[in-house]
């Protein structure tokens, strides 16, 4: 009786707050119902595009027909828990996007700190073609890297000119070599372009206060500089991983021997159609996409996030 | 014009109560400053008289209408801000007319009317530029007239001249006082800085921690603060302890004679100007502030206690100096 | 290499020069015997290695990456305009023979030109960017604008990318059978992948402004809420606004992984060629098809820059 009772009032009180969003009479409801048609088109968006599909998704993982959602079935997560392969493919995505964010941040630092620091001639130009690859779809990252790593390559070309050995044999762009620049080349450019974003809320007061006070240029970045970009990079770091893990066409186009999710989900589609497995990763992938935004947005201010 | 009435007002956020139980008047044609330290519920106040915020409890009356539940845009109330907000995409002229637009005032008549406006602020060479290349009185100049421009019941101005240097600020606000006496406007202005309100208000209420302490003319809320809060808020004041008996005030290191009508323990207030140099009283310099005009000197009585008093400007003072001063019965205000 | 001494630096000129005076010698003289002391600490007469070595060192890291990211591109560009390209360098300049054909004026132009795949791509993505202006600028609006209920939750999900175009892609089939490889599919799936960017942008927009005041002026100026964002806050942040159609358009235009996962028939989105070019066709041909792209960004970047985005990105200047 009295769990029927709180039920009731809950939806009397659901009921009530409904009809103070559409029918306000303090400015405060009347914003929350600004609010709500504001924020609506962007939910439904949401949940039509993302949240639907992403269910449909998981129902898709335990299905027992192939081609569409009928039935139900264990066999693809049983698969996926069993064979050893997509634990080598999970790790594998993760070590490589992890080294390729590592050094994209790294190099992103210095290029933020080049272009925010000292006046460059042509700055406007360097930041244009530095964020210019941002831009480029990873099918069209894969070719800049057979540009200048594949047999035509230039650098390729230039190393066989120097130590002449055959071009062919040069050739890197479709190892796993290649495959890395591949991923720094499309993450150096959002690293950098976030990193900028830090370097220019640094208090340049205190940094100008260290250098009368006789530190060096280089003291000066590790003592009062690197501390107060250190959250910036963390919120870089945070964003190029999860931008590496999306990484696709890149991999599509070079391949170099080397498979990760994104690939072996194309796989599994492609081979077989074993649909099933194809969704069961997918939403391990997002499981972990979302468990990982989670955990990071706890070192990450909303205001760092850029692209 | 309107007169405006907050009835015991009372606005709380959750837990924390930013307005408790405020009763006030603006009253016709009257520019009544608010006055405050920050957080005192003084822009919370306003900002209910513009209807963003909607009391949690009390009416708000505009002459004998009930506005409280009235969204903002069909209040009729003039803002000013610190910030100005100026729309940035329209041109002086544009800002000035946008209210009347809003009222759609045909193109002809609005624009005479903000232009009107605008000689009558001294800006009208102005009128085709964008706000963006003014300097921050001229856009404080714009800001007044837009929001006059559509004849409101009152005009709110929050905080309009913090930005400001202190010549630009000087200037201005007599002119403002004059323009809003002219017009004959009813204005509430909310400021942290009480020079500021002396200087423009015909009445200042006092605010502290969502109460009102005291509201009356500049000069009573000077002369006749009616609690220590007041009387350290509105000046420079010393605030002593005392005991009146047989209507003489005996102030410990000295008694002064006067009709003090209260009898017992007592707290009055002493203004600097009411202390002299010269007189009875024995005192060590503390501390001496050169000011150019005058001197601010803070001394201590024979009993530690100590009090600020003004000295003349070209005679030099140091710590540790040895004063005699005076007190001015007359001039020393017992507080109830 | 410049050495911080010389170079014109914001940071080093002016820093670099009480350096100076602090080390040079007869300075050094002067102050001691003016003061009749020595100076308590000394600073250090030459240089650490770090300072002599640190801006050249940043500055050529600077230029080795801007050389990996930009030389491939221009490569890339200007072979399209070469006959042959056996050797480290295309040679055999100028001939329009390769644009001629991803253009559809060649020979075989007729069955695998751009033409068709480009006016498709450009129609999707500019549907995406005008619903991503309906969706996403209210939005970015309520996120700047007011506090409310789980609003950090709402800001993380509008801002960072719900999942991988390559996930949605399979997702999206399988919940849309019939639609999701569609027109209308593709529309909806732009969107919602590159809906952050337009957020951000306009975020960063309302950011600058003094979103509350301006609204609250317009407001008791007797604009009601609708006219008041129209006629005032919309305007004011027109140019985030356009910032964030371009980004949002010119990512859609060539959109791959999503495309890819759910794209069947005809016509096949500019994306799709560009992917049968890069894996098919000859490098010069590959290189002509990837420069029409190029010509698009360029002028993306261009028209970013003039509006007050530093480049291809959501931060604003």
């Amino acid at each position: 009786m009295s769990v029927r009772l709180s039920i009731g009032d809950s939806i009397r009180q659901a009921l009530s707050s409904v009809h103070t969003v559409v029918f306000p009479t303090t400015e405060r409801e009347r914003e929350r119902r600004r609010i709500a048609i504001m924020t609506i088109p962007f939910f439904v968006l949401a949940i039509f595009a993302g949240f639907v599909p992403l269910a449909t998704m998981l129902r898709m993982s335990l299905s027992e027909e192939q081609l569409f959602n009928e039935g139900w079935s264990v066999d693809a997560w049983e698969t996926l828990a069993t064979d050893r392969t997509y634990w080598w493919i999970g790790f594998n995505t993760l070590w490589f996007a992890a080294a390729a964010t590592l050094v994209s941040v790294a190099i992103g630092v210095v290029v933020a700190h080049a272009l925010e620091k000292y006046s460059l001639p042509f700055e406007r130009v360097i930041v244009a073609a530095v964020s210019f690859p941002i831009a480029l779809p990873g099918i069209v990252v894969a070719f800049m890297i057979v540009v200048l790593l594949g047999r035509q390559g230039l650098l390729t070309q230039t190393v066989a000119f120097f130590s002449g050995r055959s071009a062919i044999d040069l050739a890197t762009a479709t190892t796993i070599g290649g495959l890395f620049l591949g991923y720094v080349y499309s993450l150096i450019p959002r690293a950098t372009m976030i990193l900028r974003g830090t370097y220019a809320e640094v208090n340049t007061d205190a940094e100008e206060a260290a250098r009368s006070l006789g530190a060096s240029p280089f003291e000066t970045f590790r003592h009062v500089t690197f501390p107060e970009i250190r959250p910036g990079i963390v919120a870089g770091a945070i964003l190029v991983f999860r931008s590496a893990l999306a990484i696709f066409g890149t991999v599509l186009i070079l391949q170099g021997g080397f498979v990760v999710v994104t690939l072996r989900i194309d796989r599994e589609l492609a081979v077989g159609f074993n649909s099933q497995i194809a969704a069961a990763i997918g939403v391990v992938y997002v499981a972990f996409l979302i468990a990982f935004t989670f955990i990071g947005l706890r070192f990450v201010r909303a205001e760092q996030v850029a692209i | 014009m309107s007169t405006v009435t907050l009835e015991s007002i009372t606005k709380r956020y959750g837990s924390e109560t930013a307005v408790d139980g405020l009763d006030l008047t603006i009253r016709d044609g009257e520019i009544l400053g608010i006055v405050g330290p920050s957080g005192c519920g003084k822009t919370t106040t306003l900002r209910t008289i513009a209807g963003f915020e909607t009391p949690t409890k009390g009416d708000v009356r505009f002459d004998d209408q009930v506005v409280t539940h009235v969204p903002p845009e069909q209040r009729n109330v003039g803002l000013v801000f610190q910030s100005y907000a100026l729309f940035d995409t329209m041109s002086v002229r544009e800002n000035v007319a946008f209210g009347l637009k809003m009222r759609d005032v045909p193109v002809d008549q609005r624009r005479a009317r903000a232009d009107e406006l605008l000689e009558m602020l001294d800006i009208a060479d102005l009128a085709d530029r964008l706000p963006a290349t003014l300097s921050g009185g001229q856009q404080q100049r714009v800001g007044l007239a837009r929001a006059l421009a559509i004849e409101p019941h009152v005009l709110l101005l929050d905080e309009p001249m913090t930005g400001l240097d202190a010549t630009l600020k000087a200037r201005l606000r007599i002119e403002i006082a004059d323009l809003l006496a002219d017009l004959g406007v009813t204005a509430l202005y909310v400021t942290h800085d009480q020079t500021e309100a002396m200087a423009m208000c015909d009445r200042i209420a006092v605010l502290n921690d969502g109460r009102l302490e005291q509201v009356g003319t500049p000069s009573a809320v000077y002369e006749r603060p009616e609690n220590a809060f007041v009387a350290d808020f509105i000046g420079t004041s010393n605030v002593l302890e005392g005991t009146v008996r047989d209507g003489r005030l005996d102030l410990g290191v000295v008694e002064l004679s006067g009709s003090f009508d209260a009898s017992g323990p007592v707290q009055v207030v002493v203004r600097p100007e009411s202390l002299d140099l010269g007189g009875p009283l024995e005192a060590t310099v503390e501390q001496a502030t050169y000011l150019g005009d005058r001197t601010e000197l803070i001394v201590a009585l024979p009993d530690e206690r100590t009090v600020t008093l003004r000295a003349d400007g070209n005679v030099e003072y140091s710590r540790g100096d040895s004063v005699s001063i005076s007190i001015d019965p007359a001039s020393v205000c017992v507080l109830p | 290499m410049t050495t911080p001494r010389t170079s014109p630096s914001r940071d080093d000129s002016t820093t670099g020069d009480e350096t100076q005076e602090v080390e040079s010698p007869t300075d050094d003289v002067d102050t001691e015997t003016a003061l009749g002391r020595e100076p308590a600490f000394q600073v250090a007469d030459r240089q650490p290695l770090s300072t002599l070595l640190g801006r050249p060192v940043v500055v050529g890291v600077l230029l080795l990456a801007l050389s990996v990211l930009v030389v491939p591109i221009v490569t890339t560009f200007v072979s399209s305009f070469a006959r042959t390209a056996t050797g480290a360098l295309p040679t055999g300049f100028v001939t329009l023979e390769h644009w001629r054909y991803v253009l559809g004026f060649g020979e075989y132009g007729v069955r695998a030109n751009a033409i068709p795949g480009l006016t498709f791509s450009v129609g999707i993505a500019t549907a995406g960017m005008l619903l991503n202006v309906l969706i996403g600028v209210p939005v970015a609006y309520a996120l700047s604008r007011y506090e409310f209920y789980a609003r950090d939750w709402v800001n993380t999900l509008a801002i960072l990318p719900l999942v991988p175009g390559v996930i949605l892609g399979i997702a999206f089939l399988r919940t849309y059978p019939e639609r999701g490889g569609s027109a209308l599919g593709l529309v909806v799936g732009y969107c919602l992948l590159k809906s952050p960017y337009m957020v951000l942008t306009v975020q960063s927009s309302f950011q600058s402004m003094d979103l509350r005041h301006l609204e609250e002026s317009a407001r008791s100026l007797g604009a009601s809420w609708p006219r008041a964002l129209l006629t005032v806050i919309f305007p004011h942040a027109k140019q985030g606004i356009l910032a964030g159609c371009i980004i949002t358009w010119t990512l859609a235009a060539a959109e791959f992984n999503f495309t890819y996962m759910v794209h069947t028939g005809d016509p096949k989105p500019f994306s799709l060629f560009l992917f049968r070019n890069i894996s098919n066709a000859p490098y010069l041909q590959s290189a002509a098809a990837i420069s029409i792209y190029f010509l698009i960004v360029v002028v993306a970047i261009l028209v970013l820059q003039t509006i007050g985005n530093s480049g291809f990105t959501t931060v604003r200047e």
